[in-house]
């Protein structure tokens, strides 16, 4: 028999904001537990809630990319229920009134291009997290999480292979990142995805049993994820080994399988009622017209300005607006050394390998864009020569050093004198005679190893080109 | 009448005769709605303010109004800077 | 501007131990300053000190002689000029108006709720226990006003309140008892659509709010926590059974139960949309003010119809001795001189 997975999305995603939702805390990554705590979000009396307006922008926003119609007059909801990481015994979030519903994103994949529906994006709090302390036998809590804002995006059931799910992520991440709604990093937890999964005969339209996945921290997690949950819910129904429970699975990356994670009081009932403490939010026309046309450049946008524009090659211009990060680098420093095509050089030949030695992806490159043009400068005017430079970057990676100062303060500035390099070459010659001849004879790639050694003497300062040149003319 | 049910979504045990007086009071305050259903409802929308105010909203500032000390002052057991509590996984 | 205010143990003073009247809030220390707390010491009142409270202001509906009447005794006695409190259920407006005393019930979203333990939100109001309404109301104007941290107000930063027209029209409900107010005012008998469910309305809006509200009290952040528990389960049933009275239990298991799955619609939400309808027939057209007893009944839970209407519309309203009776006055949204305006008559 044939059968077909049949998917839904529950994608929760942090929104960029300085503070928590409901209270001026900070929301940055991070911190030492409980630093960004006030009594608002841990869950005090007395302490009523009051709703960030960029959260609800860039909520906005989020809506805005994902094409999905926005909710005039939206509200919020309290959801109760207990847990450690839940200070005030509920959560806020939005049931009967989300800011946006019925939205789509298309997706590309080996089957060609299709759209994705969306159900629904509402806007929602976070909870704490929980360590569990083994020598003490206690669980610790910590609330800096809690009330960060997050948007969850619930999408309808439209999903059959996990390359449609990957393809999907991977353009929200694009989209949502390049919007400026959330830096989307799921090893930070930044972006999380829930995935709600069924098989059913081949042909059949009724859903079958469905189980939703969780933890699971990477795109190869969740498609590991999808595969194991599939074959296992598929070898259920062929053999009849397990009946299948309408449940949540545990993702374990470690040993590659799902885990029921036993509820013991059956179907939580979370009494969800809309909450006083917060007044409606309208959504007019303006405060639309003023998000979508504040909204920074779309990724694809951006490829266009980058090829025709700029004149970059599509392969390079795909890996910059492979990450919002990257394309940031990518404008930033352009602003101070206008040179496309050599930006692009820095960062995809010389930037990317660095980071990569210090095991840091493409959202995690921090750099400061002035002294890394300053960098490109000083070798475009020939003060200094790329290996210098590219010794400079690892040193402005590294130290934060200033590529100016530290250039003089070392004395790395090309030798410019021609004098000096011609006298050079005079003593090299001399001293590697051999070398010499056996060149004259007709082995040429010696050539090279006599500009290392007038390099070497000039402490690799010497502008190469000015050396080959030289060099040549005294050998003729 | 389930007050059990109830009472445990709230995190109460209730004794014996706690139980049985919520459940005579449950009961005559469940009699008393039961006027509900006679009042004609259709196309009213639910109101849960009576406030006619929309939008109040703050901008994207961050305060500290409270050092991380004073706010674990009132936990019941704390430790290394984390609200301390029983173990919530095997 | 002087006077001495005692505060309701539900009013939060910055490293001042708070109880709301339960064993749940033992050992927690306030961290902040209510704003109005900060607003009377601005203006030059002083803080006489807590009066005691019902366990967040639930009374019982079934039996009142346990009653704290605390914030209205240290007023009719002198111990303090002014006392505020949160009028939800309505017991200050009668017990002051039963003791010689006078009780304001501002209008909903103008007195700022920033530091004051939560009861019923959407219900919750600062309120005044004073002996005559004219100082009431000069103390009023120094809370009263939009505070940033209560997102729930008006956009008023000030308000004023003073005596505005004599010629006042009072709206008698039929059913209820008469006070003789034809004497000194045009009186208009009026019927109160919907008065028959008003008390089941508001309690089943209050106690899912409520014991939402509650819901914060675990025994993990602050507050009471049970000595011996085995796991985090048993640390909520235990903390929150031992800590929490049986009026306050009531509710919140009665507020479990209308927002339960099948309990929503035809409990919780028709009381919303009843809500609403009530509102909209307090229409204050051809009357200014609603005169209304403080007691019809001795069961207290038929009483809470007369301290429904404003509570559940957010109204204005005063309470006062008046013949022998206590009286209660309710107005339209923000429109407290009419109050002031018929007491002065009366008085």
């Amino acid at each position: 028999m044939k059968y077909e997975t049949v998917m839904g999305l529950e994608v929760h995603v942090e929104l960029a904001t300085e503070t928590k939702l409901f209270c001026s805390c900070s929301a940055k990554f991070g911190a030492d537990a409980n630093e960004n705590v006030c009594p608002a979000c841990c869950g005090m009396p007395g302490t009523p809630p009051v709703t960030n307006k960029k959260a609800v922008e860039l909520a906005l926003a989020a809506a805005l990319v994902t094409n999905s119609k926005i909710t005039p007059v939206m509200t919020f909801d309290k959801k109760n229920y207990f847990y450690p990481d839940l200070p005030s015994g509920c959560q806020i979030t939005q049931l009967f009134a989300p800011i946006c519903r019925d939205g789509w994103v298309e997706i590309e994949t080996s089957e060609g291009r299709r759209k994705i529906t969306l159900a629904q994006i509402h806007i929602e709090e976070d909870a704490g997290k929980l360590v569990h302390d083994n020598r003490i036998g206690a669980s610790l809590v910590d609330f800096n999480r809690t009330s960060v804002p997050l948007v969850e995006i619930v999408s309808n059931p439209d999903f059959r292979t996990a390359e449609e799910v990957v393809a999907y992520l991977e353009k929200l991440r694009v989209l949502l990142s390049f919007a400026g709604v959330s830096d989307c990093k799921m090893q930070e937890g930044s972006m999380r995805c829930d995935v709600n999964i069924s098989v059913r005969e081949k042909g059949s339209s009724e859903l079958g049993t469905r189980t939703e996945i969780k933890n699971m921290n990477s795109l190869k997690a969740i498609a590991s994820a999808i595969a194991f949950e599939s074959g296992r819910q598929i070898n259920a129904l062929e053999t009849g080994s397990e009946a299948l429970v309408q449940e949540t699975r545990r993702w374990d990356d470690n040993i590659g399988e799902t885990f029921s994670m036993r509820e013991k009081e059956g179907v939580a009932d979370y009494r969800y009622f809309p909450n006083p403490e917060i007044m409606p939010i309208e959504i007019d026309d303006a405060w639309i017209s003023y998000v979508r046309e504040n909204l920074p450049e779309p990724a694809h946008d951006k490829f266009i300005r980058l090829t025709e524009k700029l004149g970059l090659s599509d392969y390079d211009s795909n890996i910059i607006i492979g990450s919002k990060n990257l394309a940031d680098i990518f404008d930033g420093t352009l602003k101070h050394f206008d040179n496309p095509k050599e930006v692009v050089n820095w960062i995809i030949v010389e930037l990317l390998s660095i980071a990569k030695g210090d095991n840091k992806g493409e959202d995690d490159i921090k750099i400061d864009c002035r002294k890394f043009a300053k960098i490109m400068e000083l070798v475009d005017n020939k003060t200094i020569n790329r290996a210098v430079a590219k010794k400079l970057l690892l040193l402005v990676w590294k130290d934060g050093i200033d590529p100016e100062q530290y250039v003089e303060e070392n004395q790395l500035g090309m030798v410019n004198d021609t004098g000096l390099i011609e006298k050079t070459i005079k003593d090299v010659l001399v001293e590697q005679a051999s070398s010499v001849e056996q060149y004259k004879a007709g082995n040429t790639k010696l050539f090279n190893f006599l500009v290392g050694q007038v390099m070497k003497k000039l402490a690799g300062k010497a502008d190469p080109k000015a050396i080959n040149e030289l060099l040549a003319k005294h050998l003729e | 009448m389930q007050i059990d049910k109830f009472a445990g979504m709230v995190k109460f045990s209730l004794s014996e005769s706690e139980r049985a007086t919520i459940e005579d009071q449950s009961r005559v305050l469940v009699d008393s709605f039961g006027l509900l259903k006679n009042i004609d409802t259709d196309g009213v929308d639910a109101m849960f303010t009576v406030l006619d105010i929309k939008n109040v909203l703050r901008e994207d500032v961050v305060a500290k109004n409270i050092s991380k000390e004073t706010l674990l002052s009132n936990a019941p057991e704390q430790y290394g800077g984390y609200f301390q509590v029983p173990k919530t996984v095997d | 501007m002087s006077g001495l205010v005692a505060l309701e143990d539900c009013i939060m003073q910055k490293d001042m131990p708070i109880t709301v009247g339960s064993k749940i809030l033992d050992g927690f220390v306030s961290p902040v300053n209510a704003t109005i707390v900060n607003r009377l010491m601005d203006s030059g009142y002083e803080i006489a000190g807590k009066t005691a409270m019902d366990e967040f202001c639930v009374p019982s509906f079934f039996d009142e002689s346990g009653e704290a009447l605390d914030a209205i005794q240290v007023v009719s006695e002198g111990r303090a000029q002014y006392a505020l409190s949160n009028d939800v259920f309505g017991k200050y407006r009668k017990q002051a108006a039963e003791n010689g005393c006078c009780y304001i019930r501002p209008t909903y979203g103008t007195v700022s709720r920033f530091g004051l333990v939560q009861s019923v939100s959407s219900m919750d109001q600062i309120g005044v226990v004073c002996k005559n309404l004219s100082d009431g109301f000069a103390l009023l104007s120094k809370i009263a006003g939009r505070d940033s941290k209560d997102g729930a107000m008006f956009s008023e930063e000030n308000y004023s309140y003073a005596a505005s027209v004599k010629d006042i029209r009072v709206g008698v409900p039929k059913s209820l008892s008469d006070f003789g107010l034809a004497e000194n005012f045009r009186t208009v008998d009026i019927e109160l659509e919907y008065f028959d469910v008003y008390r089941q309305v508001m309690y089943i809006l209050c106690c899912a709010e409520l014991g939402n509200n509650i819901s914060r009290y675990d025994g993990i952040k602050f507050g009471y926590r049970a000595p011996d528990f085995r796991g985090i389960n048993d640390l909520y049933t235990k903390t929150r059974s031992e800590g929490f009275g049986a009026n306050v239990k009531l509710a919140a298991i009665m507020g479990a139960m209308v927002l339960s799955q099948d309990w929503y619609t035809p409990y919780y939400e028709k009381a919303m949309k009843i809500r609403r309808l009530i509102k909209e027939s307090l229409r204050f057209d051809d009357y200014d003010v609603i005169a209304m007893p403080c007691q019809i009944s001795e069961n207290p839970y038929e009483n809470l119809s007369l301290f429904a209407p404003a509570a559940l519309a957010g109204l204005p309203s005063v309470s006062f001795p008046h013949n022998g009776k206590g009286i209660q006055l309710i107005a339209n949204v923000k429109r407290e001189d009419l109050l002031l305006s018929a007491w002065e008559v009366c008085k």
